[in-house]
């Protein structure tokens, strides 16, 4: 029998540090068709794909000023999928030179007791909602157009109500720290898809 | 994947531990044994950070991280008693951005490495424990692949340990009792490997002497 690759140090991932990049913005729901059909034809060559994801946010507090923010999301149309643990952190502007919004950002794909293990960890929830919507692609760009569903009753995912009468339009890049340069072809991106939707970096300070 | 026993093999008398190690290694190999490389399995222990504690009032709970090489790209977070999470390798990253809330106990770190062995049907890892630079005791795993519910196999590992470690055969782990008739997974082992750190960390250092 042929010996499986056994390595002697368990690899001790990702110490790299990613980024996300971010675009946003919205349309009003008469005008998803025309957007994404013009996505359909802007991005890369493959099978429209949707999404139906559940989402929670967990906050661990301290004696620290600002809890620790975590979200757990789970696929709900897809059976047998991991769960999907994220951290962000704080969204920084930076100047003119950078078209999109950055912060720090870790993915990581668990088993689905996420919820169970975040409580153990002291973490409760905060909020959860539900996203739907469509994905695309475009080389290492994703750009996500959904809806965000409100929760009527906590924990039950069948009770939702639309949150608002559009979507979510988002453009995101995960790439290692320091690589402003993706910025620009998130930006060159963006132009085309003007005036359907215009994407900004938005600071989120300005919305509190 | 199969079903899995982990269990301390105590240092024979007279012996060090890699006398000790290399004297069951060597019963292997006159069994027909084939070596197939090395493993490793580590265990980081993590605290709550005071600063969460009065917040929350709760008493300090201890969390472990581990690494299993036999699952190289996957991170095991557990609680005693409590769930265990199977993450991607970035669950490392995220213990560092939690490191205001969750701080590693200082020179926790303990870990088993050594052969691994296939034996038919049989996988078996003999592994030297240590914490820091001292041997603190010997690890043997035993999985039977065929398998995946615990209590449908439990009597053939139990007939191979008990050829394989005589007198020091263990009695049938914890995780079995508490999952009848369920189908046996990666984390299992993890909590055995977690009970067997624990158990280990809290006996007597052994004498510097014995350690070569």
């Amino acid at each position: 029998m042929e010996a499986p690759p056994v390595t002697m140090m368990p690899v001790t991932g990702g110490t790299i540090n990613m980024m996300e990049y971010l675009l946003q913005g919205s349309v009003l729901d008469h005008s998803l068709e025309s957007l994404i059909h013009r996505l359909r034809g802007l991005c890369d060559n493959m099978e429209p794909e949707t999404f139906l994801d559940h989402e929670m946010v967990f906050l661990l507090k301290g004696q620290q000023a600002s809890p620790f923010v975590l979200r757990a999301r789970r696929s709900m149309d897809r059976t047998g999928a991991p769960w999907h643990l994220r951290y962000l952190g704080q969204p920084e502007m930076g100047d003119k030179n950078r078209h999109a919004l950055v912060r720090n950002c870790v993915d990581i794909a668990t088993s689905e007791n996420l919820t169970d293990f975040l409580m153990e960890m002291g973490f409760r929830m905060d909020h959860e909602f539900v996203a739907k919507g469509h994905l695309f692609r475009k080389g290492i760009m994703k750009i996500m157009v959904y809806k965000i569903f409100r929760i009527l009753v906590p924990g039950n995912t069948d009770s939702t109500e639309a949150l608002s009468l559009s979507y979510l339009v988002e453009l995101s890049v995960v790439a290692p720290a320091g690589q402003d340069m993706v910025s620009d072809d998130m930006r060159n991106f963006a132009e085309q898809l003007k005036p359907l939707v215009h994407l900004e970096k938005i600071d989120p300070k300005r919305l509190m | 994947m199969g079903v899995t026993c982990v269990s301390q093999m105590p240092v024979a008398e007279g012996k060090s531990v890699q006398q000790t190690v290399e004297l069951l290694t060597r019963k292997l190999e006159m069994l027909g044994a084939e070596k197939q490389g090395t493993f490793c399995v580590d265990c980081e222990t993590y605290h709550t950070a005071a600063s969460t504690l009065g917040s929350q009032g709760q008493p300090g709970k201890l969390m472990y991280v581990m690494h299993n090489s036999e699952y190289p790209l996957s991170c095991f977070a557990l609680f005693e008693n409590g769930p265990c999470l199977i993450a991607d390798t970035n669950f490392d990253v995220l213990m560092v951005k939690l490191k205001g809330f969750f701080q590693s106990a200082k020179a926790s770190k303990i870990e088993t490495r050594g052969t691994r062995y296939q034996y038919c049907d049989f996988l078996v890892k003999v592994g030297t424990v240590t914490m820091g630079p001292s041997a603190r005791g010997i690890s043997v795993e035993v999985e039977y692949g065929p398998c995946v519910v615990a209590s449908d196999c439990w009597s053939l590992l139990l007939e191979f340990l008990q050829n394989f470690l005589g007198t020091h055969t263990p009695g049938a782990p914890t995780v079995f009792g508490n999952r009848h008739d369920a189908v046996y997974g990666p984390a299992d082992t993890m909590v055995q490997y977690m009970e067997l750190f624990n158990k280990i960390r809290k006996q007597q250092q052994v004498p510097v002497a014995g350690i070569r």
